[in-house]
């Protein structure tokens, strides 16, 4: 080959190379505040923390604790109320039970193994469609460096999120729950937060007194085939949300298998619950909204059926996806539904 | 009522009537529920035209709010000289603001007495938890209390907080299996600390439910 060819072959070669490594930059760069994401769900799930904080929500703050360890592939986790209702919950492996001292009960939901985390959400390239997902900045919290990751819907079907992110530790040590219109909803400020190497067991025991408590627990399916629980679907959905979990289950202190339909979008979810409606329904218990937080729930009535969405996304769209849902005959397959 | 009183109220309101006739409009406010009901819908419209957060109206009075607003000619397309009143004094505002301030208390009560049942409490005048919550409030969420007003004061968006009865709690502790690590934190610590006290007692569904059979 030619010197002067060759010479010409290798500044093409370098300026392809500088063109591909800069573009692999620029999308390191566009990648990193997902990857923090990333980092900050990993964190949570797999790290041994305790931490106190306070939650804000409509005008009220309340101090909570927090305690996660996993321990030889076993996840425990206690959330307590330190000022407030008494309430905790305490998570181990696919059990949690929920302490409801106001109510002198117990609950006790017991997942099957196979279901854990399947719907779980994650952030992928499809996500990038509905969320603008940015760093926007970094500061120093609690005498560490974090980085500022801001999450923002592109429409009114879901909220946002801004989230101080521990450069170190990937944990979040601040988070606030925003609306469509960007207004803080919902925070949550750790006051302190230490990672230990090991948690005693004594730590998930439940503070609360039991005694003369109700214990509900979720019973075992009936026998016989559950064809008939798998034909609720949605028939429009939010753009890109789509189902993740379809199951059927037995909720702690009912006797009536309930269908559990989970629909995500990478970021939200929105559980579905759909049961035989007890009795003749009553006007009022026809269409129902609730809030839990800033989560929202809807119910009401479908072909003698009582569905109700919830999920942490706007009331409109747990409205959306309840009134979607509608029986399809087992025979003719599941359609695929439309977003 | 007649039409000067209306008119007198509206000036009061406006803080365009004089301190003398301010006080004597005063002390017939604090007597006459009819007056008193009037000034109290003054004050909501003059939340609405201020596009103040924190005031719901029902729909139907809202709606005819609207209407009435839309139809009005705007600001811009009033000569500035017709929204003087001839003669207008430099100091008639500042007096009449003081006399106004106080008899703003008595709106404030109406409004919160007026309240309807089923509506969620947003016009509160402080958080009912003893913490300091503006301190903790975004420096947006804050900013964007703009207006202030002496009528309605400027409030967090507040999502009522429906307790969950057995069979809620049931879906929410559920849902948060399948929930982001994040939005779980969120939810089970929104359903820890949401008001125990409001929840009807389970009893006592069950037994209007059976009623209603």
């Amino acid at each position: 080959m030619p010197r002067k060819l060759r010479a010409s072959g290798r500044l093409c070669s370098l300026a392809l190379a500088v063109a591909v490594s800069g573009g692999a930059l620029a999308d390191e760069v566009a990648r990193a505040p997902a990857q923090w994401l990333e980092r900050m769900n990993q964190a949570l799930n797999t790290r041994n923390y305790d931490g106190t904080f306070s939650h804000w929500h409509g005008g009220q703050v309340e101090m909570l604790r927090i305690i996660h360890r996993v321990q030889d592939g076993t996840v425990s986790e206690r959330l307590a109320s330190l000022d407030g209702s008494g309430r905790e919950f305490i998570r181990t492996g696919a059990s949690l039970a929920c302490y409801l001292p106001d109510k002198r009960t117990v609950l006790v939901e017991q997942r099957p193994a196979q279901e854990s985390l399947v719907g779980f959400p994650t952030v992928n390239d499809q996500t990038a469609n509905f969320y603008d997902v940015r760093e926007v900045g970094r500061t120093r919290l609690n005498r560490r460096d974090t980085h500022i990751i801001t999450v923002s819907p592109k429409d009114e079907y879901r909220y946002g999120y801004r989230l101080w992110i521990d450069d170190t530790t990937a944990m979040p040590l601040k988070t606030q729950l925003c609306d469509p219109h960007g207004r803080v909803i919902e925070q949550i400020v750790f006051a302190n937060l230490t990672l230990p190497a090991r948690i005693p067991d004594s730590a998930f025991r439940p503070e609360v007194s039991t005694d003369g408590f109700q214990w509900l627990r979720n019973g075992a399916l009936p026998p016989g085939p559950q064809a008939a629980s798998l034909a609720w679907n949605a028939m429009r959905l939010p753009p890109g949300f789509r189902m993740t979990v379809r199951s059927a289950q037995v909720l702690p202190g009912s006797a009536t298998p309930v269908d559990h339909l989970v629909f995500t979008d990478g970021f939200a979810s929105v559980s579905v619950f759909v049961e035989v409606q007890q009795g003749q329904a009553q006007p009022s218990a026809v269409a129902q909204s609730a809030a839990v937080g800033s989560s929202s729930a809807y119910s009401t009535v479908i072909d003698g059926h009582k569905i109700t969405a919830v999920g942490e996304v706007p009331p409109a769209t747990v409205q959306f996806i309840a009134t979607q849902v509608k029986a399809q005959d087992p025979a003719a397959g599941a359609a695929a539904p439309r977003r | 009522m007649n039409e000067e009183l209306d008119s007198q109220l509206s000036a009061m309101f406006d803080d365009e009537l004089p301190t003398a006739e301010c006080e004597l409009l005063a002390r017939r406010l604090s007597r006459d529920e009819q007056l008193k009901a009037r000034w109290g819908r003054y004050a909501v419209v003059g939340a609405v035209i201020r596009a103040e957060r924190g005031v719901r109206l029902n729909a139907p009075l809202a709606g005819r709010i609207s209407a009435v607003l839309l139809a009005e000619p705007s600001l811009e397309s009033i000569p500035t000289a017709a929204l003087r009143r001839p003669g207008m004094r430099w100091w008639q505002p500042l007096a009449a603001s003081g006399l106004a301030a106080g008899v703003a208390a008595v709106s404030v009560l109406w409004l919160r007495t007026q309240a309807p049942v089923s509506a969620p409490v947003t016009a509160q005048l402080a958080p009912a938890s003893g913490l300091h919550v503006g301190a903790l409030l975004p420096a947006r969420a804050a900013g964007s209390a703009q207006g202030d007003s002496y009528v309605v004061p400027p409030t967090p968006q507040i999502v009522p907080v429906v307790v969950p009865s057995t069979e809620l709690a049931n879906y929410v502790v559920a849902h948060s299996m399948f929930s982001s690590p994040v939005a779980r934190r969120n939810l089970l610590s929104a359903f820890m600390t949401s008001e125990p006290a409001a929840a009807p007692p389970e009893e006592a569904q069950s037994d209007a439910k059976k009623a209603a059979r």
